[in-house]
């Protein structure tokens, strides 16, 4: 077995990705993060601002939306948005569990 | 190589629509999606659900899935001559990858492959867990990947291959790290994918974490709270000696500047001290009496606002 060594890189560089990026982090389409913005389900950080920036916490979610339209097949950015907002519930409330189980 | 009945597995006639196998897969992810499935197996049985939708979803695929004649699940069968060019050409055997593997390699068909075209490799996704500490530090973790090698005498295998890979310091819990080139390989011109890590922070038994922001309960002693007090407190980087102000109330954040998690340099977020107001679970005589001292003498109301407030 060979072993290397390698750099785990941060996918921002100045603390923002734009749209461009974001599509090929997260292999959604410009189309679908639009529509998952409109939903309010991504939210870049100025939403007027020409071009959009994101916040780097915004890869995890657009990666996670990406898993779940793949995974359940969904098509409709609506219920990917709805799908999304309840895992992240899940999430956190799982989150939560392990942060009280630890400290107990 | 062992077959797999794909339709079968989706529960479908071989000659299903399109539609029919989107509308099956649906519903089997939904009773196996390992978000949803508390069931023993789902996660495996998700594992072939999704293998088959990937393959059958994709009509070159299917027809070259279907190409392979039919089979009983688990029986063995060799892939047809022409598709040893998608790995390179000359004599190929296909004897330690499965099925799965062979079309996550054929992406497009293995047409699409012995055509020629540089095609870039798939990337890949891994979710890894740190401590506290090694996020706060930076850390070198290993990772145990399986990739498919084709070897000299053009077998196709999975070779086990272990990555150091070097997480940066500062990364938050849920963040998204690349890992370059460490994907899948591309097809001949075409450059491999990436690694992408999933990032989750273990739960620490003193520090929360809130993206870059850590918190920490910080227990008081009534006397400590109303009469201030100088505490020694943990933090990733060490103890420091904190100075809590007289009359601290419990709830109360006391901030650190910079000493939550930072990156390399870029500013850092801060460590938080939530006050707790805790009692002694017992008290000797002694204590009971200066309590009781201070009980006759003391003129607070702690449930004022319920005079205020009441209806």
């Amino acid at each position: 077995m060979t072993t290397e060594s390698v750099h785990a890189l941060f996918v921002d560089e100045d603390g923002v990705v734009s749209l461009a990026q974001l599509t090929r982090l997260s292999g959604l389409s410009e189309a679908e993060l639009r529509e998952l913005v409109d939903c309010g389900a991504l939210e870049p950080a100025d939403v007027a601002a020409p071009s959009w920036q994101f916040r780097p916490d915004c890869v995890a979610v657009a990666r996670i939306a990406w898993r779940l339209r793949e995974e359940f097949a969904l098509e409709d950015v609506h219920s990917l948005a709805i799908a999304l907002r309840l895992t992240q519930r899940i999430d956190e409330l799982e989150r939560q569990l392990a942060a009280l189980r630890a400290s107990n | 190589m062992k077959y797999q009945d794909y339709y079968a597995i989706l529960g479908v006639d071989r000659n299903a629509s399109d539609d029919d196998i989107k509308k099956a897969y649906r519903k089997l992810a939904r009773k196996y999606h390992p978000d949803v499935s508390k069931e023993s197996g789902a996660e495996e049985k998700f594992k072939e659900l999704s293998q088959a939708y990937e393959t059958l979803r994709d009509p070159e695929k299917r027809k070259a899935y279907d190409e392979l004649g039919r089979h009983a699940s688990g029986d063995e069968f060799r892939p047809p001559p022409e598709w040893q060019q998608g790995f390179g050409g000359g004599r190929t055997s296909f004897d330690d990858v499965d099925l799965a593997d062979l079309f996550a390699e054929l992406r497009g068909g293995a047409r699409g492959r012995g055509a020629g075209g540089a095609m870039p490799g798939r990337d890949y996704e891994a979710r890894v867990e740190i401590t506290l500490e090694q996020a706060f530090h930076g850390a070198e973790i290993a990772l145990d990947l399986s990739e498919i090698e084709v070897d000299g005498d053009g077998r196709v295998r999975r070779v086990p291959r272990t990555v150091k890979v070097r997480i940066p310091k500062g990364v938050t819990d849920g963040e998204v790290l690349r890992v370059k080139g460490k994907g899948g390989r591309g097809t001949p011109g075409g450059a491999p994918g990436d690694l992408y890590l999933d990032v989750r922070v273990r739960a620490h038994p003193l520090f929360r974490a809130d993206g870059q922001d850590l918190y920490i309960d910080l227990p008081l002693a009534p006397w400590e709270a109303v009469l201030g007090t100088s505490v020694e407190l943990p933090t990733p980087a060490g103890k420091v000696s904190l100075n809590v102000p007289a009359g601290a109330r419990a709830g109360q954040k006391l901030r650190l500047g910079g000493r939550g998690l930072a990156r390399q340099g870029a500013s850092a977020g801060h460590l938080y001290a939530v006050v707790q107001i805790v009692l002694p679970a017992v008290v000797d005589e002694r204590e009971r009496a200066i309590y009781q001292q201070l009980a006759s003498q003391s003129t607070f109301n702690p449930r004022a606002h319920f005079e205020r407030e009441a209806m």
